[in-house]
């Protein structure tokens, strides 16, 4: 049945909260109840601490509350819509925090760095993806775990291949080599499912 | 260099730009080029399309079951402030014959402290509830913005002030905008001090439209934000209002109680 997709089931979900009906909380409620999971580890995986990915969370319902309306312009899949609204809240936090406080980045958990220096086979999950997410995954899989690592986060976390040096603690050469390679591989993978 | 005729490279600076690895003069140069040409931007698209997707490749997580309760409240709160009404207009008005005081002043000298006092006195008139007890207490306001003032001196360029007063018409909050350095100057003068698991987040409250947010002051006792001058050019008041922690997205406006509020004020023409 076309109606039971994962996908088709939250659009009509952002748009009864777009509608602003009387069950409009019912429909945020739901979509929280889908997605929070998913959209914490997206949290998570940028500010790299618990509480804050929390406040993040709570940001990011409270934009799709009010924006949901702009969901269907945006002609992406409803997760990734979603995501990127969690990805950039997450970036704004950390940069609130780097204005407040210049040591913010030595806060960070070693939650990233760990997933980085161990060989992690496959933590990606594809349960709920999209078919543009599922394209990426199969492109990602075929690259090395550190090479996926470090693009994952540079485009989580916005960073530089000098940030990325420096958080992840390698020589900026390698950083460099790593997303070279992983970008030349991701590009001819990628034309396949153009 | 023609890039459409090298869709190899494009694709490849268009991949390095959506995943934001191409920095600096390279990624303005690929902004142009996108700028004009459709090809371009639609191969940008294409990537930033596919780089969305690593959003939805992360192991979930469970949130605290707190997540839900909080964006429940802040819902219904937000749906209370919409029925609310915004700052009165006759109020607006009187802050901008303040400013108009304020430039004459200037030219009579010692301009900043007159200023202040007038500040304080029309935050003062405006905001106060309790008019019997007011006179005493717009004197005391008056006296202690004074002593902002002596502070302001010290500090060049700052072309915009603001004395953020709370109910009583006690100053409890001090903003300097400093449009060089870019940055709005924060400090606490009064006592107050929110609990832990708040933000005290700082808004300027545009002639039209809703307040915009200009951050979330942290708990120290000076804080400096970033901002532009558009951002606080032409404003004629900043209010502070308590929010949950890490504060609340501007798009919204405030949720919580406005705690302070003052005119905003340019001290040059």
């Amino acid at each position: 049945m076309v109606t039971d997709t994962p996908d088709l089931q939250l659009i009509a979900l952002i748009d009864r909260i777009a509608a602003q009906g009387a069950d409009a909380e019912t429909a945020l409620r739901d979509l929280y109840d889908i997605s929070a999971s998913r959209l914490y580890g997206v949290a998570l995986r940028v500010v790299g601490n618990r509480d804050w990915a929390e406040d993040v969370l709570q940001e990011a319902y409270l934009n799709i509350w009010r924006i949901a309306g702009n969901y269907r312009q945006s002609l992406s899949p409803p997760m990734a819509w979603m995501g990127v609204i969690v990805r950039s809240r997450a970036l704004d936090f950390l940069r609130r925090r780097a204005s407040e406080r210049a040591d913010t980045m030595q806060e960070l958990d070693d939650y990233v760095s760990d997933t980085v220096a161990g060989d992690t086979p496959d933590p990606m999950d594809t349960s709920q993806a999209s078919e543009q997410a599922w394209a990426l995954h199969e492109c990602l899989r075929k690259l090395e775990a550190k090479q996926r690592e470090v693009v994952s986060l540079a485009y989580l976390r916005d960073l530089s291949h000098s940030e990325l040096a420096e958080q992840l603690k390698l020589p900026l050469g390698t950083v460099k080599t790593w997303i070279r390679r992983g970008l030349e591989q991701l590009r001819s993978c990628m034309a396949r499912f153009a | 260099m023609n890039l459409l005729k090298n869709p190899q490279l494009l694709d490849q600076l268009a991949a390095g730009y959506a995943l934001g690895t191409l920095r600096g003069g390279a990624r303005r140069r690929f902004e142009t080029l996108a700028r004009e040409s459709a090809t371009v931007r639609a191969s940008a698209l294409i990537w930033q399309e596919r780089f969305a997707s690593i959003t939805e490749l992360q192991a979930a997580q469970a949130p605290s079951p707190n997540v839900w309760k909080r964006i429940e409240n802040l819902v219904a709160a937000q749906k209370r402030a919409q029925a609310a009404p915004a700052v009165e207009a006759p109020m607006l008005d009187k802050l901008r014959q303040t400013l108009s005081l304020w430039r004459g002043a200037a030219f009579a000298g010692g301009f900043a402290s007159v200023a202040a006092v007038l500040v304080g006195a029309y935050v003062g008139v405006g905001l106060s509830r309790q008019v019997d007890s007011q006179d005493s207490q717009l004197a005391q306001a008056a006296q202690r913005n004074a002593q902002l003032v002596a502070q302001l001196k010290a500090t060049p360029d700052i072309q915009y002030v603001a004395v953020l007063a709370d109910d009583k018409s006690a100053p409890s909050v001090l903003v300097t905008f400093d449009p060089r350095q870019q940055a709005l100057v924060i400090k606490r003068v009064g006592g107050y001090q929110e609990a832990s698991d708040k933000s005290l987040q700082l808004w300027a409250l545009p002639p039209s439209g809703g307040p915009k947010s200009l951050g979330v002051l942290g708990g120290d006792k000076v804080i400096r934000l970033n901002a532009v001058e558009g951002e606080v050019k032409e404003v004629p008041a900043l209010a502070i209002s308590l929010e949950p922690k890490g504060g609340v997205p501007s798009e919204g406006g405030p949720t919580g109680p406005v705690l302070f509020k003052g005119a905003l004020l340019q001290t040059t023409t």
